[in-house]
């Protein structure tokens, strides 16, 4: 269990750095690409074991999201840097090319079963993006929590 | 020689002003509206000035004056060289009212303001006492007018802000962030009236600049490779751009450069598709052998990317052969290596990770999440066409395996 949980991190925290090497992100922002991978895959494998992938997508994807705007504030850069990174596990990938491939081998059946659970997948991740990047930029910056906190007290 | 502008306490130099404008209330009748700026060196107080901003990008001098010591040394014509080029991004055009006496048309001419009309009597129906220079007695106001060249030439603006988004949206940026660029480039160069229509393949900009003349400009923009690390320097330069730190010469120079960024190093990238594909490979179900074999196979196969990127060959081919080469490959290790418990079916599903296109799907994700479907539905079909080609590539390849060579291998 505890060596699944250790593999998997691994891999989602190298594989999106990988990606990120391959989409030729600055060197800084490697580190944080691949956390954000990684954060977003371990909550799509907690979850995917109880509830359906699209609904573990979302969640995963709010996570990434989430991640990505803080980064974003903090670092001073494009949110595309860490989203196109950090959200590359969760996309349909596999699913989307296996549609095709059943397509192409003439196996409709299961064409369309992988085709509209990928949909639905991609469906989810718009709906998370939606979610997150519907809250105002203020909520991300430190300052606008210390003034509250001033407020209140 | 500094140039300040006054806000509080102009009435402090009242002494000076009356030198242009000998009655008082004349004075007061603009002073409060008008903005005031004071030129000073060594610390003495040399010419002064008032200007009132009117509608229209109009603005009028309405008062100037010199420390009568210090007349003709230049102070003046300095100060209205600094308010033309102060006042050149608001107005089109400065008026000056001056009474007719040889000495002051001369000086406004020698400045560059001509001729504009003449209000009669106006100095007899407004002061109370005749007012005389050079020994005539003043009656008509003669206005003259000067034309403000605008600093900044809007086709220039345009041209960097399109530049700007043409890197942006080339390298893989969002439809919205290419939009927010170049409407900060241009605001920040006082290029107010702009409008930006954008597809994910083109920009169109048109940008008016105050006198009713319109420039418009359309770029078609290729779908290409992407390049992220230059998308977040361009954004980094609109950013600097907005503070002020940099000119338009100083910016296109500067976006040239970002645009000639060149790619990471070839065998970095290559180990990096390798890694991707293994990772991948084993978070989507395969064995830890295959997962190896998927990074040899993503290996080699982003040769065969760099490869066709360098002749610039086009994206069925490249991969659909790219589906070819993995399925082979994959065919490959398990019979060369004699490893039965190897499934070709894992070590594809790695190996196609590489070419998967994540950035262009995220991109019409997000596209289609701003409701911008136009762009988001063409980037979604580029993305799944890349798909469907991979797919061809496995599924031929895999089809002859089956049929023909299938049954001759042990």
């Amino acid at each position: 269990m505890i060596r699944e949980l250790i593999v998997n991190v691994l891999c989602s925290f190298s594989g999106t750095i990988a990606y990120s090497v391959l989409y030729n992100v600055p060197k800084k922002y490697y580190v944080c690409c691949g956390m954000t991978g990684a954060a977003g895959w371990l909550v799509y494998k907690a979850l995917v074991q109880g509830i359906s992938p699209a609904i573990a997508s979302f969640f995963g994807t709010l996570v990434v999201v989430l991640i990505s705007r803080m980064l974003t504030v903090r670092m001073k850069c494009p949110i595309t840097i860490f989203l196109v990174s950090g959200i590359f596990p969760l996309v349909p990938g596999a699913g989307v090319y296996y549609t095709a491939y059943y397509l192409v081998t003439n196996q409709l059946s299961l064409a369309a079963m992988k085709g509209i659970e990928s949909v639905k997948i991609a469906f989810a991740i718009v709906f998370g993006i939606v979610c997150i990047v519907s809250i105002p930029r203020e909520v991300f910056q430190m300052g606008y929590w210390k003034q509250r906190r001033w407020r209140k007290g | 020689m500094k140039i300040r502008q006054i806000t509080d306490n102009k009435k402090l130099y009242m002494d000076l002003l009356l030198l242009a404008d000998p009655q008082e209330n004349m004075i007061d009748a603009y002073l409060d509206q008008g903005e005031m700026f004071l030129l000073e060196e060594n610390g003495e107080a040399k010419t002064v000035a008032v200007v009132m901003l009117y509608k229209n990008r109009k603005c009028e001098l309405k008062n100037i004056a010199t420390v009568e010591t210090q007349q003709g040394k230049g102070y003046g014509k300095y100060m209205i060289h600094f308010l033309c080029e102060h006042y050149s991004s608001l107005c089109d055009m400065m008026y000056v009212g001056t009474g007719n006496t040889r000495k002051n048309i001369g000086f406004y001419e020698k400045c560059g303001f001509e001729n504009s009309h003449i209000v009669i009597d106006y100095f007899v129906k407004n002061y109370r006492e005749p007012i005389y220079d050079e020994g005539v007695r003043l009656t008509d106001m003669i206005y003259l007018k000067k034309r403000l060249e605008s600093e900044v030439d809007v086709k220039k603006v345009v041209d960097l802000a399109l530049e700007a988004g043409r890197i942006l949206l080339k390298n893989g940026a969002e439809i919205f962030r290419v939009e927010e660029t170049i409407t900060r480039i241009c605001h920040r160069f006082h290029v107010e009236h702009i409008d930006v229509f954008m597809l994910s393949h083109g920009i169109f900009v048109s940008a008016e600049n105050g006198m009713e003349e319109t420039y418009t400009k359309v770029k078609p923009i290729p779908l290409s490779a992407s390049h992220l690390g230059i998308v977040a320097e361009v954004n980094a330069l609109s950013r600097e751009i907005e503070a002020g730190h940099m000119g338009i010469d100083e910016a296109s120079e500067k976006l040239k450069e970002i645009d000639k960024m060149p790619s990471k190093n070839g065998y970095f990238q290559i180990v990096a598709a390798g890694i991707a594909s293994g990772t991948f490979g084993y978070m989507l179900g395969a064995t830890e052998s295959e997962s190896m074999m998927a990074f040899f196979i993503g290996c080699i196969l982003y040769v065969w990317v760099l490869f066709s990127k360098k002749h610039g060959l086009s994206k069925m081919l490249v991969n659909i052969a790219g589906g070819v080469i993995i399925t082979t490959l994959a065919i490959c290790f398990r019979h060369l290596a004699h490893m039965e418990e190897l499934r070709i079916d894992g070590m594809i599903i790695g190996g196609i990770m590489p070419l998967v296109p994540g950035l262009a799907f995220v991109n019409a994700i997000r596209d289609i999440a701003d409701s911008d479907f136009l762009s988001g539905t063409v980037r979604m079909i580029d993305a799944i066409l890349v798909f469907v080609y991979i797919a061809i590539g496995v599924g031929v390849t895999l089809s002859i395996y089956n049929n023909m060579i299938g049954g001759l291998l042990p």
